[in-house]
């Protein structure tokens, strides 16, 4: 050590009190970008959130790149709308909330237990805002690297699309109008009345199968009669076969859509952000990183799958409440259902309305805040 | 700051030109009181000595102090402002380490005060260099502190004392992990600092380096205080111990028993023992020697051993530990 008169001058005479309004909740941007850097010079936390929320995606796409390239009639091409979908409400929403939670967890305990939080409170700078700084921090963090994870996924998805269009097993080229869907429908009579789905008039039999050539069954005392169709009664029928499946044609895309794509983002950022304010929250309350993790692990792969789908007799309510059921619920349409399903409400998930949906949500992140900070502010360290 | 130290009983009123002033400040941990009714005074511009044995409630008088953890009852005030009211104003001057510096391993010692500034003032950052060359790490700055010795942890953790521009530094045992060398570094460190008119509040257990290093302490047991003021007032208050090595060692504890010193007198095995009482004047000891001498004893060898704060320390609290 060295003697202050030859080192150092700043120490020269004793500073007045500083007027940094210390007390205030509000974190200032140096103890937001310091809490920045000291999460991401946590080495071995950035590699598992790189490599679940960017990686795991990464090398899904690459084997089915690989794949295609070497055996394109055996593995259908990489990208597309069907595998964005199920990439997205797959994957990513599951695990990128699981990944969050721990950067989360970690944020919100790591300098509790490595005992350096007490170091920050002797500065005399509100507990409350010393708490505040990690959640821009983390978001700060977690936020890009979701970003980049769903930016890759959906440019191998457009890039790397099929070049037709297979719907129910036929090729059909895409983006038709329902007028133009109709007309190819009917060109197409044979192949549409056989291969695609038809909950319609069952006196009238399709031109596949033991029926070959199709047309109207009779039943009489006598037995069954087959009065075979003409092509115009089988193009009526494709029309008719056309209108039912258009809907349902029309959200089958060869890449998935523009919109649907930042959708989706928004949607993953959202589920991340959640993830990270309520590991943050539960782990400042709790004190600890390893238990708050390991729970909201559980919460997301066990319980809210489960909540999601039973149907618990006076419960139903309570079942809403669960995040995880919220915003399941406001995923954006032309997506999976991410517990099951063709989308929210349908094959049993438990509906909730946007509205309350979004409440839920809100209230999520405003109470683990609020308990987060109230454990911190009162804590002794 | 001599009037205000030798003062024990509990100080009344405020003063700004005490540094630490705390009245009936009680801690308690369950049916434990871990501090209990401390009335301490610390004046500003001097080192400051906190003592007392493990369990003591050192450390827990030191946190309730920071704001850790909430006091139960009592008041106090740090660099004339009231804690827990104005604690964000007090701390903004105050540096402190609490049991042992800790710090991110996984960050470099810059980075570590790096955050630890930014939670201070804006010109703290610009000290951050200035405090790592003041204790002697700039050159290990950039090094992971998993690297660091603890003596370096300890030199880091008072350059993170030293970012806030203290005028108060708390520094619970800062010799710990400290080399000689070290030790002697910090000592020097912390002498220059009460030079430029900080005040440094040490708790420690080495004795010794509190009296090279203090100008007053303060002993804590069972967490009351049980003695404070200034070091040389409290030792004048020892007894005065005297060896003596002489031909005749009995007929000298005789002659020295009549005296009226009021002298305890034992035969050791290789020596005389003399315990003259508390406040008993050195030119004593030169008429023990005349006594023995003129009355034909040979003295080989007199030997006034000076009350240490050891000494001092250990019949303080072993005189407690009798009444209790």
């Amino acid at each position: 050590m060295t003697t202050p008169a030859t080192t150092d001058q700043l120490f020269a005479g004793l500073s007045s009190f500083p007027d940094d309004h210390r007390g205030s909740p509000l974190p200032t941007w140096p103890m937001i970008t310091t809490r920045i850097m000291e999460l991401r010079k946590r080495r071995g936390l950035m590699v598992a959130l790189v490599a679940v929320d960017i990686g795991l995606p990464a090398i899904y796409l690459a084997i089915r790149l690989i794949a295609h390239a070497v055996a394109p009639r055996s593995y259908g091409p990489a990208g597309g709308y069907e595998v964005f979908s199920n990439l997205v409400a797959g994957v990513m929403f599951i695990f990128g909330f699981i990944m969050a939670a721990t950067l989360g967890a970690t944020a919100g305990a790591a300098d509790l237990n490595e005992g350096v939080f007490r170091h920050s409170v002797v500065t005399g700078r509100s507990r409350i805002a010393l708490y505040l700084a990690r959640i821009p921090a983390g978001l700060a963090i977690i936020v890009p690297i979701m970003a980049a994870g769903v930016v890759m996924v959906c440019a191998v998805c457009v890039f790397a699309a099929p070049t037709r269009l297979s719907y129910q097993g036929v090729t059909v080229p895409s983006g038709l109008s329902h007028t133009q869907f109709v007309s190819w429908a009917e060109e197409n009579y044979q192949t549409v009345d056989c291969q695609f789905p038809y909950r319609g008039n069952a006196s009238f039999i399709p031109p596949c199968g033991p029926f070959a050539g199709g047309g109207e069954v009779t039943i009489t005392k006598g037995g069954t009669t087959l009065k075979k169709g003409t092509p115009a009664q089988l193009k009526a029928l494709a029309a008719t076969v056309a209108n039912e499946n258009y809907q349902t044609y029309s959200q089958t895309f060869l890449t998935p859509p523009l919109r649907l794509m930042w959708q989706s983002g928004l949607w993953l950022e959202l589920e991340a952000a959640v993830g990270f304010i309520v590991g943050l929250g539960l782990a400042s309350l709790m004190g600890s990183r390893t238990v708050p993790t390991v729970l909201m692990v559980i919460l997301e792969i066990v319980l809210t799958p489960l909540l999601a789908v039973a149907h618990i007799p006076h419960m139903i309510n309570v079942q809403r409440a669960v995040v995880g059921v919220a915003t399941a619920n406001v995923e954006p349409h032309g997506l999976p259902a991410v517990f099951g399903g063709q989308g929210p409400g349908a094959n049993g998930m438990i509906h909730e309305s946007t509205t309350w949906a979004v409440i839920v949500i809100i209230g999520w992140l405003v109470v683990w805040t609020a308990l987060g900070a109230w454990r911190m502010a009162t804590r002794d360290v | 700051m001599t009037d205000v130290l030798s003062e024990v009983a509990p100080p009344r009123g405020t003063d700004d030109s005490l540094a630490v002033e705390t009245h009936g400040l009680t801690k308690r941990f369950g049916g434990r009181t871990a501090v209990n009714g401390v009335d301490l005074v610390v004046p500003r511009g001097c080192a400051f000595g906190y003592l007392g044995p493990n369990g003591a409630g050192k450390t827990t008088l030191i946190r309730v102090l920071l704001g850790l953890t909430h006091a139960d009852a009592g008041t106090m005030k740090l660099l004339g402002h009231s804690v827990p009211a104005h604690r964000d104003v007090a701390l903004a001057r105050v540096g402190a380490i609490v049991d042992e510096p800790r710090f991110h391993q996984h960050l470099t010692g810059r980075q570590n005060l790096q955050i630890l500034a930014a939670a201070r003032e804006p010109a703290a950052t610009a000290r951050i260099e200035s405090a790592l060359d003041r204790v002697g790490i700039l050159h290990r700055a950039n090094d992971k502190v998993s690297k660091y010795s603890m003596g370096m942890r300890q030199r880091l953790g008072v350059a993170a004392c030293l970012l806030g521009d203290p005028h108060l530094l708390i520094l619970d045992e800062p010799m710990n992990g400290l080399d000689p060398a070290g030790m002697a570094d910090m000592r020097e460190m912390i002498l220059s600092l009460v030079a430029e008119g900080r005040t440094v509040v040490l708790s420690s257990h080495l004795l010794d380096e509190i009296e090279r290093t203090c100008d007053a302490v303060a002993i804590v047991d069972q967490g009351r205080i049980i003695r404070q003021g200034p070091i040389n007032e409290l030792l004048a208050g020892s007894s005065l111990e005297v060896e003596i090595d002489c031909d005749a060692p009995a007929t000298a504890q005789s002659l020295l028993a009549d005296n009226s010193f009021g002298a305890t007198v034992t035969v050791l095995e290789d020596c005389l023992h003399v315990s003259l009482p508390a406040g008993t004047p050195r030119d004593v000891v030169a008429e023990v020697n005349r006594i023995l001498v003129t009355s034909g004893v040979s003295v080989y060898r007199l030997q006034e051993n000076r009350a240490t704060l050891e000494a001092w320390f250990l019949e303080v609290t072993s005189r407690l530990g009798d009444t209790q």
